[in-house]
């Protein structure tokens, strides 16, 4: 059998082979395989430690998995690291920098350690600073800034040399939303030459910046797909609180929204002074809000805010989970494969 | 070699962005200055006055041994102190910060971080001998019998412990997020190898011939009394490459251990 190698223009610039990172006999990450093209921007999705992190620790070159294979524009990032680094750029979930050193102090350290010809390094440093809008405060320590001054400069140390490939860890959070809106586009931006690969917790996002999702449960990938193909099975969920005073009704309450039909998963998300909110899962196309205003009414118990929204992307997702519906995705996938 | 540099430029500077560097070079000044002074009038005492030190008689004790000798081997016991507090913050403090993720994901090597961190503190702890060579010079200018030989080679020999400690401390950084954990480890570790000094020689048994290779004041003393000895450069070389490679081992756990 003759075997011709894939031109690498349409290899997948970055490879997973079977990743699996193992700590004793828990699995941070088990069997993870995806590849990503440039141009792509890639959202990893997942409840709090699904992986998410790992995967992207691993990808970053941070430590080793146990076994597998992460292939980089055709170098094995653990045979060649100095070489397959090159083409990384990292940004942590928490950016952590030096907080006594100047702003373009760092960046100038950060350029050195990336191996920045000289003659080049003020143009890069330059360049990154002009890009992340750091211009302001590029004299000023980085222990002072701001949590949103400080999420750029991580975002410049990560584009200082112009990697391939981006991983962003949650690079929204904590941001104000001025701040969220100016990220995204940069990383939209940043998108077009390159791989990008996110994390985060936020829905809407995920349909702003990426073209394609990867979902990862309990360290395995359950399912992969565009931002459309998710959406379709999403959009017909929706989330109701319902805020009602004191302690003493919250039996009641509970019982009477557990037993409205298509109700699921009625529980209490806030206990806040006297007040207590509950959500509860409902399918959109009725609309249940005057339906649990009656029944509060009638068993006399007051409701001191009641609200239709969206649900935050964990909640559908444990929800996607429970009722198998990736499951029949995989298996529906397989069939097609065959 | 370049990124080696780097790190080590950032690692000294970072001395000098709080006040540790500066106190430490304080302190260092100004306890050695006092043990320079209190040596050296000691000696004129003595000359003039043999009794009052036990002797009948001034016998022909070299003054360069005498002031010198005897400040490089007290300035071993400040070295113990001296090392944890110039070491406890290399690796602790970047655990500490989390920033040493970032560092891993540079292309650098596991040796380049440790090799340049060490260099760094190496030039801090260089800059701290300068004023030393400062006392040779006043010795000098006020008459006194300086034998270069002698001093510079005890000089060659503390810069050695020195670094040989400083290995040591790094090690021990790597190993915790905590500076004074960090610095009360390295201190402990010190103080051990310290104790050995105090091992009898007598008997000769395995133990007693172990203990007394192992020594580091062992094969400092010969430097001081300006006795170049190859084994005593090796013995040094060996115990910092030790150190360096188990701070390279253990950097490298973060491969296998969950953090």
């Amino acid at each position: 059998m003759v075997t011709i190698r894939k031109p690498r223009s349409t290899e997948g610039l970055v490879r997973f082979e079977s990743v699996t990172k193992q700590y004793g006999k828990k699995f941070a990450v088990e069997n993870l395989s995806f590849e990503i093209a440039t141009g792509e921007v890639i959202g990893f999705l997942g409840p709090n430690g699904a992986g998410k992190t790992t995967a992207m620790r691993i990808l970053a070159g941070y430590f080793s998995p146990t076994s597998g294979r992460v292939v980089l524009d055709g170098v094995d990032l653990f045979r060649e690291p100095q070489k397959a680094k090159k083409h990384i750029g990292y940004l942590p979930e928490v950016v952590r920098l030096y907080p006594d050193m100047r702003v373009r102090e760092y960046l100038r350290y950060v350029a050195e350690l990336k191996g920045i010809k000289p003659k080049n390094m003020p143009m890069e440093i330059e360049e990154k600073i002009s890009l992340c809008g750091l211009a302001e405060v590029e004299h000023r320590l980085i222990g002072r800034l701001s949590k949103g001054f400080r999420q750029r400069v991580g975002l410049a140390q990560a584009l200082i040399g112009d990697p391939s490939v981006l991983i962003l860890d949650e690079p929204t959070t904590g941001l104000d939303p001025k701040q969220i809106s100016e990220i995204r586009a940069l990383i939209r931006e940043l998108g077009k030459r390159r791989a990008v690969i996110l994390s985060t917790h936020i829905l809407p996002e995920v349909s702003m910046i990426c073209n394609r999702v990867i979902m990862l449960h309990q360290g395995k990938v359950l399912a992969s797909g565009t931002v459309r193909e998710l959406e379709s099975c999403l959009k017909d969920r929706e989330a109701i609180f319902v805020t009602v005073p004191g302690m003493q009704y919250q039996e009641t309450a509970e019982r009477i929204l557990s037993g409205i039909s298509d109700v699921e998963n009625v529980r209490v998300v806030e206990h806040h002074e006297n007040e207590i909110r509950f959500c509860l899962e409902t399918a959109q196309a009725r609309d249940l809000r005057p339906e649990i205003t009656e029944l509060f009414v009638v068993n006399k118990i007051p409701v001191l805010e009641i609200r239709r929204d969206q649900l935050t992307l964990e909640e559908i997702f444990l929800k996607l989970l429970k009722d198998g519906w990736f499951q029949q995705r995989i298996e529906s996938g397989e069939k097609g494969k065959e | 070699m370049k990124k080696i540099f780097a790190i080590a430029r950032k690692e000294f500077g970072s001395f000098f962005h709080s006040w540790t560097g500066v106190m430490t070079t304080v302190m260092f000044f100004t306890v050695t200055g006092i043990f320079f002074v209190i040596l050296s009038l000691n000696f004129a005492q003595i000359s003039m006055d043999p009794r009052i030190a036990g002797l009948s008689s001034f016998p022909n004790i070299s003054q360069t041994h005498y002031v010198f000798g005897s400040l490089f081997l007290n300035l071993n016991v400040i070295l113990l102190f001296l090392v944890p507090l110039i070491t406890m913050r290399s690796f602790a403090e970047e655990r500490k910060h989390e920033t040493l993720e970032l560092l891993f994901t540079y292309p650098l090597t596991d040796l380049e971080i440790v090799a340049g961190k060490l260099l760094g503190l190496i030039w801090f702890f260089e800059m701290l001998l300068v004023p030393l060579a400062g006392y040779a010079l006043v010795f000098y200018r006020v008459g006194g019998e300086l034998d270069w030989g002698p001093v510079l080679s005890a000089f060659l020999g503390f810069w050695a412990l020195g670094v040989a400690y400083l290995s040591v401390g790094v090690f021990v950084s790597t190993l915790t997020k905590s500076s004074v954990m960090s610095a009360v480890g390295t201190f402990g570790i010190l103080v051990i190898f310290w104790m050995m000094d105090f091992a009898p020689t007598m008997g000769g048994g395995g133990m007693s011939v172990f203990v007394n290779a192992m020594s580091p004041l062992r094969h400092f003393r010969n430097f001081t009394y300006g006795i170049l000895d190859l084994r005593d450069l090796v013995y040094f070389a060996f115990f910092f490459f030790y150190f360096l490679f188990l701070s390279l081992r253990s950097i490298e756990t973060r491969n296998w251990k969950e953090s």
